[in-house]
């Protein structure tokens, strides 16, 4: 069979209108995304800007929400750093539910709930990843969250050279890693739109002369380092305390150093550039791994995956995986460690504790789901 | 450099365009009409 | 019992594998039966998986797939131009006249120079097709005059080709695999070098030096050829535009400190404007053009590759086709990726190394990641072989009027077995190769 047609100017302007009409569609659903992530914070919180840290960033699409709740009594300050990635959607969701429920009684809460804001418009290609999801509430209402990529959007920051060179450090990173902001630690005041956010951050950890910061990730399942924590240095002594606690509730977890020669990193960066103890921690995320059969919404709630599954049986996961893993697990690990943490903080230094109260315990989020803690959308 | 980019995406467009109309095989115009695509997005920053 | 086990491969199969093979069905219907462009056949095929699979048709999807090759099609496109530039110019044939001049009697040497010369455009630009196109296009009538049989000069140039896609300092699948696990791209120069230059001799003194050994070609016709190629005097206004691009590319690699990082598009497309001064006389519109029109159809692919594999993951084919493939025993995990890796080359090589590469570099831990990301990118590459794309083979096949690809790829069988059984080789024994080299 030949099915050749003959191609005329006719048939070029056609096919052009075409292309146009498609492109039409397709940006009207890229665009959709260009909307900021609305929470509810409860009303102790005050609302701040990252560009009140480092102005280099004011009015760039970098400059985001940072929430500050302090409490009676004084004591330590932690930074919460949620949406780091926002293709790990546990991250964001941990940030939301301290945003919504936490009463700070004793120290300073700062919570950052969409840290790579620029990654959060926009999904990463060939992953077939949906724009967002929903989380059934308390009321039986559903609630949308947005699922976005790990790196910023190249509309805000395009071309990126073939090798990234670390700036403080010269060690070398495939060249899109200069658009991952876990990559980009201590950031620059005069590099890239993701440099600068990344100095922004540090800045603020600086400044707010944080003792204890978190950088809250999602991993994927057969990726070696997951439902783990990496603790630099200073932290380690801490996170041992915390790992054997969270052991002993009967929730595996593994401790890892944080490498020396791995460069641009949160838990090696803001270690080696302030004086905070950082802390990274991983759950295992199926929606992000290269194993992942159907990619839905579902998958991302629920993380029911019939491939996951048998790769378990294979043996080729880091996780106990038993047909699921839900947001709501993962956000409850989460949740479960930052708290212990922030319990054990005063026994590293005992005028630096920090009180906080209203938030669920693992149990209750795994039992109820995450979205009975979360505030309805209106 | 972003700009400059930009710059190489309309250039690169604009020959595609060509291309598609001095080419005389409609389905080798269409294989045109689909490179177009990205690059018409890219080039107006919608994705 | 039996049974059982039947019912867990239909659990396993469905629907997965049945989206498999209708998109892979409606690809080659597409394809063959109504010898539609390759590019065409993969979207349609896209659309079907995504149709079957109650996703309806995905605009947003389809889209977003063809973005994961916007930079890769930005460097063919501005390669392609710059290729033309040295070819209008005149530098390609004197180059090649001087070549076959210089070592005609040599006929070891010569077989190797030309190999060399094949493979070059696809290490500068990482893709095998540019190699085909240009100085595969230029040696093949060479080949042919000095006594090679068409359908092995094909077949020579489509290995060369390959080699070049894979050798350093360019190569697209081993970006691709190292990205998948944060590896960066740096430190492969030598360990591509082991991967294919003893196969780049291997092939050249299988294809082509038997038959410059036993003379009794046309001389005069060769003589013939050779002052048509030599009307353009080599000289350095000739040789600026690759001189250019030399510099801008060794200076970005050598002083990333202090050397602006223009990326390659803008590399290729300054050291073109080069060619402006080169003396010679020609249009660099039209000249523009032509090189769109001739990588069109390739950029065209990587588009409907890209809509290919973003259903794919969509629809859990891409779980389905990796999971089966890691659920491989351990002995015959090596078989698998020496097979299963060509074979998706059927759709392309970059997604092969994407989809499998990735995984397969995972289920290897523990073996020196460099190495082993090489040699599997050199498997990948393979895939260019195969097909229906078959990029490499086709468009080898057309440069030198061989209507039946099929006749090319039977002279690819030995050489690409043997290319697979060093890939393995080469992952087996990547721990030992790697302390080899000096770092």
């Amino acid at each position: 069979m030949n099915y050749q047609i003959k191609g005329s100017r006719v048939t070029a302007c056609i096919l052009l209108a075409l292309s146009c009409l498609v492109c039409f569609v397709a940006a009207k659903s890229f665009t959709s995304m260009w909307v900021e992530e609305r929470v509810y914070p409860v009303e102790e919180f005050q609302q701040k800007k990252l560009s009140d840290y480092f102005s280099g960033i004011k009015g760039t699409p970098a400059d985001q929400p940072v929430f500050i709740q302090k409490g009676e009594e004084e004591g330590g300050t932690v930074l919460l750093l949620c949406g780091t990635h926002p293709n790990e959607p546990a991250s964001n969701l941990t940030g939301v539910l301290f945003l919504e429920n936490a009463k700070v009684e004793r120290g300073r809460l700062i919570v950052i709930p969409t840290a790579n804001i620029m990654g959060f418009s926009h999904n990463g290609p060939q992953e077939g990843h949906p724009q967002g999801y929903f989380i059934e509430l308390a009321d039986g209402s559903k609630r949308r969250f947005p699922y976005g990529n790990r790196l910023s959007n190249p509309i805000y920051q395009w071309p990126n050279p073939d090798i990234y060179i670390h700036p403080s450090s010269g060690q070398n990173l495939s060249g899109k890693e200069k658009s991952n902001l876990n990559r980009c630690y201590p950031g620059r005041p005069d590099g890239s739109i993701t440099e600068k956010m990344a100095y922004a951050i540090v800045e603020l950890i600086r400044k707010e002369k944080v003792d204890l910061a978190f950088d809250l990730h999602e991993a994927s399942p057969e990726y070696p380092v997951v439902n783990a924590i990496v603790a630099h240095e200073r932290s380690m002594e801490l996170a041992a305390m915390v790992t054997m606690e969270i052991e002993a509730m009967g929730i595996p977890i593994r401790l890892e150093p944080s490498p020396k020669n791995l460069h641009g990193l949160s838990h090696r960066e803001w270690g080696d550039f302030t004086d905070t103890m950082p802390i990274l921690m991983e759950t295992g995320n199926p929606s992000q791994g290269r194993l992942r059969g159907r990619t839905n919404e579902d998958l991302v709630v629920t993380g029911k995956d019939k491939c996951y599954s048998r790769a378990f049986d294979l043996g080729k996961l880091y996780i106990p995986y038993d047909g699921d893993q839900p947001l709501s697990l993962r956000v409850a690990r989460h949740t479960n460690a930052v708290m212990l943490f922030m319990e054990n903080l005063e026994f590293i230094n005992e005028e630096k504790g920090l009180t906080v109260e209203g938030i669920p315990d693992f149990e209750e989020i795994v039992k109820k789901g995450v979205g009975h803690f979360l505030a309805a959308s209106n | 450099m972003t700009l400059i980019y930009r710059g190489i995406v309309l250039f690169v467009l604009a020959l595609v365009i060509r291309c598609i109309f001095r080419e005389k095989d409609f389905w080798k115009q269409a294989t045109g009409a689909l490179v177009v695509i990205p690059l018409i997005l890219r080039v107006l920053m919608l994705k | 019992m039996g049974h059982g086990w039947a019912v867990k491969i239909m659990e396993w199969f469905w629907p997965e594998g049945f989206y498999t093979i209708a998109m892979l069905a409606t690809f080659a219907i597409g394809a063959f039966s109504f010898r539609l462009p390759i590019a065409i056949a993969m979207s349609i095929a896209a659309i079907t998986g995504a149709l079957l699979s109650g996703s309806g048709i995905p605009l947003r999807h389809l889209v977003e797939g063809a973005f994961g090759y916007l930079d890769t099609i930005l460097i063919i496109a501005t390669a392609m131009i710059f290729m033309k530039t040295v070819q209008k110019i005149g530098l390609l044939e004197a180059i090649a006249a001087w070549v076959i001049r210089k070592f005609r009697n040599v006929p070891l040497l010569l077989s190797l120079g030309i190999m060399v010369l094949i493979m070059i455009p696809g290490m500068i630009t990482g893709s095998s097709t540019a190699a085909v196109l240009t100085t595969g296009a230029l040696v093949a009538p060479v080949l042919i005059k000095l006594g090679v049989p068409a359908v092995k000069t094909a077949a020579v140039i489509a290995m060369g080709a390959i080699y070049g896609m894979i050798a350093p300092p360019i190569n697209i699948p081993a970006m691709i695999i190292g990205g998948g696990i944060d590896m960066p791209y740096v430190g492969f120069g030598l360990p591509l070098l082991v991967c294919t230059v003893p196969l780049a001799i291997f092939s050249a003194l299988l294809l082509v030096y038997p038959h410059f050994k036993s003379r009794g070609n046309d001389e005069k016709a060769l003589e013939e050829e050779l002052k048509r190629m030599e009307t353009t005097r080599l000289s350095f206004r000739l040789f600026l535009p690759i001189f250019v691009l030399g510099i801008l590319m060794t200076g970005e690699r050598v002083f990333p400190e202090f050397w602006p990082s223009l990326g390659m598009p803008l590399d290729f497309l300054i050291a073109s404007l080069c060619g402006l001064f080169s003396g010679s006389s020609w249009n660099p519109l039209n000249a523009a053009t032509e090189a769109i029109d001739d990588a069109l159809p390739v950029m065209g692919i990587l588009m409907g590759v890209g809509m290919f594999i973003q259903v794919m993951t969509l629809i859990g084919v891409r779980g389905f086709v990796v999971v089966s493939a890691l659920a491989l025993p351990a002995w015959l995990l090596y078989v698998g990726i020496a097979t299963s890796m060509p074979l998706f080359g059927a759709v392309s090589a970059f997604g092969s190394a994407s989809v499998l590469g990735v995984p397969f570099l995972l289920a290897l831990l523990g073996r020196n990641e460099i190495m082993v990301g090489s040699a599997l990118s050199l498997i990948a590459g393979l895939g260019d072989l195969m097909p229906p794309t078959a990029l490499a083979g086709i468009f080898a096949a057309q440069v030198v009027g061989e209507k039946n690809y099929f006749k090319v790829l039977k002279h690819c069988l030995i050489p690409g077995a043997v290319t697979a059984l060093w890939g393995i080789a080469v992952i087996l024994g990547a721990n030992y190769i790697a302390s080899m080299l000096p770092y």
